[in-house]
C-alpha cells in the first residue's frame, strides 16, 4: 500500500505515488535549473511536461490507475540525464554565460559533495549508528561495531554513547541523504541510480514476501519514503519531540527492565520484597513465605506465580516493547502481539481476582473462642505484669539475618519462625475488675474462616503462652499460628481480672501490649507503665502516679478530680 | 581530449541539420521526430530535442500549431518556416560537400 498524490501534468490528472512524485518533481525541478538562463525556459519545460504527460498516460490503464516509482524511472530514462540537456544548452547559450564551470556550479546541489553522517538504517543492526559512522569514514562497519562491542563491557560507556549518537545522528531518510552518506555528489543521476537500487531491492523483497508482504522492513519502507514529503518547519518541530519521545522512551524501557528484573528476581530468585523500609512499616517477605502464609491450602503456589507474572509482568512487557519500538524507530503494529499480551494480562487479571476471592472466601466467618488460664493468686497484694524478653521481640529489622522474614505494619508483625509455624504480635490485654476477690486471666483467640466451624478451628489453633513465676506473669509477646491454617486474621486478647484493692505493676515493655485499659487517670498506655495500679470499685488508679501530671498536664488540668481523689488517697 | 566528447559535439553539430531534414517532409510533433532521430541513433534521449526545437523556433526557422490530441494533451506540431526551408537547402550543400571532403580526407589515408 501506498499514498498517492493528485497530480496536474500539462492539463491531465494523474494520481501519483508519493515517492514517484518525490523523485519526477526532482527531476524537473532539476531540469528547470539547466535552463535558468535560456530565454524560452517555460516554454521547454512545458514541452517536457507535455512529453512527460503523454508517455505518463501509457503507462496508466483502468486497471493501473496510479503512477509508480517504475513508470517515472521509465520516463526519466526516456528523457535522458540533465547532463545531455546541459551539454545542449551549453552549446547554444555560449554567448549569455561564459563560464561553463560556474554554470556547472549553478545546477548542482549547494551541498554537493559535503559528506554528512546519518544514521545507515538500511544497513542496521540496531539503530543503523555503526554503518552511519562507518560510511562516513570509508570504513567497513564491522570495525565500528567491533569497537562499540568492546566498549560495551567498559561500564556500559560504549552503549551509553551509542544511545546518544542513536539520539544525535539523524537517519537517512531521503534518497539524497543517503548519497550524501556515502559521500556520493548528489545529482539527479546518482539519485535515480539509489532509487533504481532501492526499488530493485524492494521489489526483491516484494516477490520474496508475495503480495501478504508484511515484514517490517518492507512496511517501514513505504513508510520512510512517504514520510519524505514532510516539510521542513514541521521537520524540525518533528525531531524536537522525536528527540524527547526518545528520552521518554529509554527511560520507559529502563525502568520497564529495571521493575521487570525485580520482578523476576522476586519470583524466581526467591528474593525479598521490601518496601515501606521505616521503623514503624516494613516487609521483608519473599513470596513464597507469603503464599504459604496466605493462599488457601490445596492451592499451588505455581498459580499466584503465574497471576504475578502475568498480571504484573505483561504492562512491564509492554513498557518495555512500546519503548524500544519508539527509539528504535519501529512503526508496525504487531496485532498478533497486542493481542496476545491483553489476553494473557486479562487471565493474569483474572487468576489475581480469583485468587483474591478465594482468600476472601475464607475470611467469611469470625469467631472467637475464650480459654481460662489457671493462675496461683500472688502471695502479697502486688502482681507484677510483664513482657517475656524474647530474642525476636528486638530484631533489628534491618541487620538481622532474619529480617527477611518479617512484615511489620504499625503494630502489626507477622514473622516467619520456621517451615510451620508463624508468630504473630502482639496480642492485646486489657484489664478490669474482677468479680471475685482472685485475679483472673482470660485468654481470648478469634480467626476467621469460611464457616464458623473452620474459625473456630482456626481460633483454637492458635498457639499462646503465658508463664507466671511467684508474684509475676509474664506474657509471650507473639502468638504462633501453624502455616496450614494461614493467615485468617488471628488475633489474641487477653483479659485481665484484678479484684477490687489489688494491686498490678505494669512493666516498661507492657506497653507493647496494653490497649486503652480504662483508669481513673485517664492515663494513655505509654503513661501507665512502669507504675503500680489499684483497682478502685470503678477502675484502674494510679499509685505513684507523681510524675503524671508533668507528663500529662493538660489532662490533669482538664480533670482536677483523679488528682484530688489520688490525694486523699495517701 | 575526451573520446566520448568528441563524439558528442560532432553528433551536435549535424542535429540541428537532421531536424530541419525530417521537417521537411512534413509537420510532426517532438515524438515523431524522436522516433526517426532514434532510429538513426542520432539522439539517445529525448530531452535533448526540446531546447533544441526552442532554438530553431526562436531563430524563425520553425514554427508550430496546437492540435488536439485523442489521448492525452495537445500536441505542437513543427514545421519548416520560409527561412527554415532556406536555411536546410543551404546546410544540405554544406552537408554534402563536406561529407566528401571527409570522405576523400579518409580515402587517402
Amino acid at each position: 500500500m501506498n499514498r498517492t498524490i493528485t497530480m496536474n501534468l500539462s492539463g491531465i490528472i494523474f494520481h501519483i505515488e508519493e515517492d514517484a512524485y518525490d523523485i519526477l518533481n526532482k527531476y524537473l525541478s532539476t531540469i528547470k535549473g539547466y535552463f535558468k538562463d535560456s530565454e524560452g525556459r517555460d516554454e521547454i519545460m512545458n514541452d517536457i511536461e507535455a512529453r512527460i504527460a503523454e508517455m505518463l498516460q501509457e503507462k496508466v490503464s483502468k486497471a493501473k490507475q496510479a503512477v509508480l516509482l517504475s513508470d517515472v524511472e521509465a520516463v526519466i530514462s526516456v528523457m535522458g540525464k540533465p547532463e545531455d540537456f546541459a551539454g545542449d544548452t551549453q552549446d547554444s547559450e555560449k554567448k549569455n554565460t561564459s563560464d561553463s564551470s560556474s554554470e556547472e556550479n549553478k545546477f548542482s546541489y549547494p551541498n554537493n559533495k559535503r559528506r554528512r553522517v546519518f544514521r545507515d538504517e538500511d544497513n542496521k543492526i540496531l539503530g543503523g549508528v555503526c554503518a552511519g559512522v562507518a560510511n562516513y569514514f570509508d570504513f567497513d562497519p564491522i570495525w565500528i561495531r567491533g569497537a562499540f562491542a568492546i566498549s560495551f563491557f567498559a561500564f556500559g560507556s560504549g552503549f551509553l554513547l551509542y544511545i546518544i549518537l542513536w539520539i544525535i545522528i539523524p537517519k537517512a531518510k531521503t534518497t539524497a541523504e543517503k548519497l550524501e552518506m556515502h559521500g556520493e555528489k548528489v545529482d539527479v543521476n546518482n539519485i535515480g541510480k539509489a532509487v533504481n537500487d532501492e526499488f530493485e531491492d524492494f521489489k526483491k523483497r516484494m516477490n520474496e514476501f508475495g503480495d501478504k508482504a508484511k515484514s517490517p522492513e518492507t512496511k517501514e519502507r513505504i513508510r520512510t519514503t512517504a514520510q519524505k514529503a514532510t516539510d521542513f518547519i514541521g521537520d524540525v518541530f518533528h525531531n524536537m519531540i522525536h528527540v524527547f519521545g526518545k528520552i521518554i522512551a529509554f527511560l520507559l524501557v529502563f525502568l520497564g527492565i529495571a521493575l521487570m528484573v525485580g520482578l523476576l528476581a522476586t519470583i524466581f530468585g526467591r528474593g525479598t520484597i521490601s518496601v515501606f523500609n521505616s521503623p514503624t512499616s516494613n516487609i521483608h517477605f519473599s513470596i513464597y513465605e507469603f503464599s504459604s502464609a496466605v493462599l488457601p491450602n490445596g492451592m499451588p503456589i505455581a498459580l499466584i506465580i503465574i497471576a504475578l507474572i502475568l498480571f504484573f509482568g505483561v504492562p512491564l512487557l509492554s513498557l518495555i516493547y512500546a519503548g524500544i519500538r519508539h527509539l528504535f524507530g519501529i512503526k508496525h503494529k504487531n496485532r498478533i502481539v497486542k493481542y496476545t499480551a491483553n489476553t494473557l494480562w486479562l487471565v493474569g487479571l483474572g487468576l489475581v481476582l480469583y485468587i483474591g476471592f478465594e482468600i476472601g472466601n475464607d475470611f467469611s466467618e469470625e469467631t472467637s473462642v475464650k480459654q481460662k488460664i489457671e493462675i496461683t493468686q500472688p502471695t502479697g497484694s502486688v502482681l507484677h505484669l510483664d513482657l517475656k524478653p524474647m530474642p525476636d521481640d528486638d530484631i533489628d529489622l534491618t541487620y538481622n539475618y532474619r529480617h527477611h522474614k518479617k512484615v511489620k505494619l504499625g503494630d502489626w508483625t507477622m514473622m516467619s519462625k520456621d517451615e510451620n509455624k508463624f508468630s504473630i504480635g502482639y496480642p492485646i490485654m486489657d484489664i478490669v475488675k474482677s468479680e471475685t476477690d482472685s485475679f483472673q486471666l482470660v485468654v481470648v483467640k478469634s480467626a476467621n474462616g469460611y464457616d464458623k466451624k473452620e474459625a473456630a478451628w482456626r481460633a483454637k489453633n492458635i498457639e499462646y503462652f503465658i508463664t507466671q513465676k511467684d508474684s509475676s506473669i509474664l506474657f509471650n509477646s507473639f502468638f504462633d499460628i501453624n502455616t496450614v491454617d494461614k493467615l485468617r486474621a488471628q488475633d489474641v486478647k487477653i483479659i485481665l481480672k484484678v479484684p477490687v484493692n489489688k494491686v498490678i505493676y505494669l512493666s516498661k515493655r507492657m506497653e507493647r501490649i496494653i490497649f486503652d485499659i480504662h483508669n481513673i487517670n485517664d492515663a494513655i498506655d505509654n503513661d501507665m507503665v512502669n507504675r503500680r495500679w489499684i483497682m478502685t470499685n470503678s477502675d484502674l488508679e494510679c499509685i505513684d502516679c507523681n510524675g503524671l501530671e508533668t507528663v500529662n498536664k493538660n489532662k490533669s488540668d482538664n480533670t482536677p478530680t483523679p488528682a484530688s481523689t489520688e490525694e486523699t488517697k495517701k | 581530449m575526451n573520446i566520448e566528447n568528441t563524439k558528442a559535439q560532432m553528433k551536435k553539430g549535424v542535429l540541428e541539420f537532421c531536424i530541419l531534414s525530417v521537417l521537411s517532409s512534413g509537420d510532426q510533433y517532438p515524438s515523431e521526430i524522436i522516433e526517426k532521430m532514434k532510429e538513426a541513433k542520432l539522439i539517445v534521449v529525448e530531452g535533448t530535442l526540446y531546447p533544441l526545437l526552442m532554438r530553431l523556433k526562436n531563430d524563425g526557422l520553425l514554427s508550430y500549431r496546437w492540435e488536439e490530441s485523442l489521448s492525452g494533451p495537445p500536441r505542437k506540431y513543427y514545421k519548416l518556416t520560409p527561412v527554415g526551408k532556406q536555411y536546410l537547402k543551404e546546410l544540405k550543400t554544406t552537408w554534402t560537400e563536406l561529407v566528401n571532403a571527409v570522405n576523400k580526407t579518409i580515402e587517402k589515408r
